[in-house]
């Protein structure tokens, strides 16, 4: 580690902004030779992004990066493979019905002397995953088919796969792992943390990660990240975790319960569920949701929380537990069966999964709720349009065009007529929201926030699972908190006087 | 290229471009042979492309919730052989019968493919195979004949109102009905969802099994009204004759009435005008005086000139 090689990486000065977001901001680093960097943050602190541009699936608006000493501007990420970044993702990304030595030479640009007159070598193929699988030192058949594997052991050849990058000349790979160790369970973690000791001697790592003992445990340095800025660098030896939280989240630590209305507190619950288990997804799950009250479930992005809140829905299997909807314990329970009962879903996957994109706005609203708009199986089209029209202008859905397909909107304006499709139900009982402002800017927040307390004030339960902790403390009557699948605590905003952000952090990591 | 392209994103492009697409082909064969353009024309068109017609809508319902029924045309053709053997015993009620039959054939069709998720393509493959021996076997490979109600059935094709036969209006009337089923009962909207975004009809609640269920059950239906129209036409029904062919002419129809391929687009009006065109064609290459060999060299070109000026560009990269 002398200063005669250049850095593996140096950024100067980035930013990357989506819209009015700017979700990397002036970010400027460096990485050298075999140093391991943990890189954390909460969701939506911009590591994402961050990553995305050292992938060369983003481009930065501003600055510089440098890999190995050579400006890097990225157009593909085969760019980025070329100069030396093998990044693993977050989802596994490999071909399941190919063996292990097929999804590696498949990551292989160069495939000199892969092929033989136009076939496929298979020797050498076969002779070249082995000896990539012998470097980072894991024993695997390069002949196996992948999805036979266990889940460590397909990250493994992911990482086989990353590590095939060519940084050409005597430059050093730099290797990206999107949270590795999210779905991992504890044993399988430690194999990983032994591999990434290992990659050490030839690479540079770059550990995404929200469990900061990890972080800790594994890295030479930890950097931190709040809203798209570098908030930390610091070396892993003498910093706490506690120091790691304030750079995490925002400078005031606490925050007092702001005057929330008098919401009555009613005895009977919405919808309860009692012991809710999904084998290797989630377990023993129990809370209530309250009409009139905002339920946040908190957690990293592998804390189960999104899975359970489909389970209610009937959109996710569960095999152990009960859900009771106004005090009826519900069987078979499906999509159509919660509709009826009055719960609503908002998904994250808005475009996949929350609108009929190629359809209009009317078409969207009439979708699940007619309501007056249609009688029995005929529809009405003239109050159809009515009632789109009154959706649109109470939430201010620019443009203001009933007709125009929804897909053509901006994502914002895509969630109000999301949520308008909801609200048009006459007898709504629990309204569900997974991530209901993510990409959305300030005053559409506003605007979907202040819908969802409207919708609360009339009676219904809502929950919710925030983008942030703020997001939470803002909205939420009660706080549950989510850690590998299990539900780790519980505060009643109602009652608590002060709640530290940090503490709730410390709950979920 | 850049006006093509113009051309199919003004918005309206796709419900005027099958209409204007027949009546310009029936102008230029005008051109050749005025005879085309009077009565004569009109009733050669019309009577050739009922019974495509009657399939081309079947096919554009399923088109529409994102599936296809490649076993269509052989219900037809099994619902033509069932008709011409029951209608000399029992008239009307024969009818009534096999359409009701055909429809319970088409609704197996769909509830195999929402509770096995065998991909339709494949699925319809299957069944059409099993229907081709089905009429083989019914008929003992021979032609039936029509004996006893013979004109209770060939007036619909002998009859006319406008030099139009009944047969071709059959398909018009289907035409408005299902146009009104799709843009105004809540079952032809959650089809439409169901075609534009599965997951998304799902998380809206949309019995999307039964969608489909029902999907392929209008495509039995009708493909048994397409049975009538050939043994109307014929006064006979065989596996060989005429109607063994319809399945490809009626995709073409359907495609080059607007009806998107991978779903959530159809227009049944314009399946009208898709169907006139795609019969139109053999018609037209004659009349033009093109070789015979030659004729479905052209039909092909044609076919995908059509389909290519009136598909709209909704779907942007991605291609099927």
């Amino acid at each position: 580690m002398t200063q005669a090689y250049p850095p593996v990486l140096k950024l100067t000065r980035i930013s990357r902004s989506f819209g009015k977001v700017k979700a990397v901001n002036n970010v400027s680093l460096q990485i050298d030779r075999g140093e391991v960097i943990g890189l954390t943050g909460e969701n939506g602190a911009g590591k994402s992004t961050l990553l995305k541009i050292l992938a060369g699936i983003e481009r930065p608006d501003e600055g510089t990066m440098e890999i190995n000493g050579k400006v890097a501007n990225f157009r593909s990420p085969n760019d980025a493979f070329k100069a030396g970044v093998g990044v693993v993702h977050q989802e596994q990304s490999l071909f399941t019905n190919l063996s292990v030595a097929e999804n590696i030479e498949q990551q292989n640009q160069s495939r000199m002397g892969l092929e033989r007159f136009g076939f496929q070598n298979w020797k050498r193929i076969n002779a070249d995953a082995a000896a990539v699988l012998k470097k980072i030192g894991v024993n695997l058949d390069p002949k196996a088919r992948v999805g036979d594997l266990s889940f460590v052991d397909r990250q493994m050849v992911e990482i086989a796969r990353a590590v095939c990058v060519e940084p050409g000349g005597d430059g050093t790979p730099l290797i990206i792992l999107d949270e590795p160790t999210a779905v991992l369970e504890q044993a399988e973690v430690e194999v990983l943390e032994r591999e990434i000791l290992k990659l050490k001697k030839f690479a540079s790592v770059i550990f995404v990660s929200h469990r900061l003992d990890e972080v800790l445990r594994i890295c030479d340095r930890v950097l931190v990240m709040r809203h798209g800025v570098l908030t930390s660098d610091r070396s892993t030896e003498g910093v706490t975790k506690d120091e790691l939280f304030k750079a995490m989240v925002d400078d005031a630590p606490t925050v007092s319960t702001h005057a929330r209305s008098s919401r009555p507190i009613e005895l009977k619950p919405a919808i309860e569920v009692q012991g809710l288990t999904m084998k290797g997804k989630f377990r023993d799950i129990s809370f209530a949701a309250y009409p009139g009250r905002i339920t946040a479930l908190v957690g990293t992005n592998g804390s189960g929380r999104g899975r359970i809140m489909r389970a209610l829905f009937g959109a996710e299997e569960f095999d152990g537990g009960t859900i009771e909807v106004a005090g009826k314990p519900v069987h078979n329970w499906s999509i159509r069966k919660a509709v009826a009962a009055g719960l609503a879903y908002v998904p994250a996957e808005r475009k996949v999964e929350g609108m009929i994109g190629g359809y209009s706005g009317t078409r969207n609203i009439a979708l699940v709720h007619p309501g007056e708009a249609a009688r029995g199986q005929i529809l009405r089209p003239g109050k159809m349009a009515e009632t789109a029209q009154s959706w649109f202008d109470r939430l201010d859905v620019n443009p203001n065009n009933i007709k125009q397909p929804l897909d053509q909107f901006s994502g914002g304006n895509q969630q109000k007529v999301v949520l308008a499709k909801w609200l048009n139900s006459s007898d709504l009982k629990v309204l569900m929201l997974d991530h209901p402002l993510r990409g959305l800017d300030v005053g559409v927040s506003q605007a979907v926030n202040a819908e969802i307390r409207k919708a609360c004030d009339h009676g219904t339960a809502v929950i919710l699972i925030p983008d942030t902790i703020e997001e939470a403390l803002e909205m939420a009557d009660e706080i549950i908190v989510l850690r590998d699948g299990q539900l780790s605590a519980r505060h009643d905003l109602s009652v608590a006087s002060d709640l530290a952000i940090k503490e709730i952090v410390a709950e979920m990591v | 290229m850049a006006f093509l392209t113009k051309l199919r994103e003004f918005s309206a492009w796709h419900t005027v471009a099958p209409p204007l697409v027949f009546f310009a082909m029936l102008l230029v064969v005008g051109v050749f042979n005025s005879n085309y353009l009077g009565p004569l024309g009109i009733s050669i068109a019309t009577a050739s492309a009922a019974p495509i017609l009657l399939v081309a809508l079947g096919q554009s319902m399923v088109l529409n919730i994102g599936s296809i029924d490649l076993s269509n045309a052989a219900i037809s053709l099994v619902g033509a052989i069932l008709l011409a053997m029951t209608i000399p015993a029992f008239g009307v009620g024969a009818m009534i019968a096999v359409l009701a039959l055909l429809t319970v054939i088409g609704a197996i069709n769909g509830l195999i493919l929402a509770y096995t998720h065998v991909p339709s393509f494949a699925l319809t493959l299957g069944t059409l195979g099993i229907l081709q021996t089905t009429a083989l076997v019914v008929s003992g490979s021979e032609t039936i004949y029509l004996s006893e109600n013979r004109e209770l059935v060939t007036t619909l094709y002998s009859a006319k109102l406008f030099y139009i036969p009944l047969t071709f209006w059959m398909g018009v009337v289907v035409a408005v009905a299902y146009w009104v089923l799709l843009r105004l009962t809540r079952v032809g909207q959650n089809m439409t969802a169901v075609g534009k975004n599965e997951s998304g009809a799902i998380l809206s609640a949309i019995p999307t099994k039964w969608v489909k269920v029902i999907a392929f059950a209008i495509s039995g239906f009708t493909g048994g009204l397409a049975g009538i129209a050939i043994v109307a036409q014929a006064g006979s029904a065989s596996a060989s004759g005429l109607g063994s062919a319809l399945l490809l002419p009626g995709i073409a129809a359907a495609l080059v009435g607007g009806t998107s391929i991978s779903g959530g687009l159809t227009n049944p009006l314009n399946v009208v005008f898709g169907a006139l065109t795609v019969a139109f064609v053999p018609i037209a290459i004659q009349a033009i005086g093109f070789n015979a060999a030659a004729q479905s060299l052209v039909y092909g070109i044609f076919i995908i000139a059509v389909v290519t000026l009136t598909t709209t560009r909704t779907r942007g990269l991605v291609i099927k």
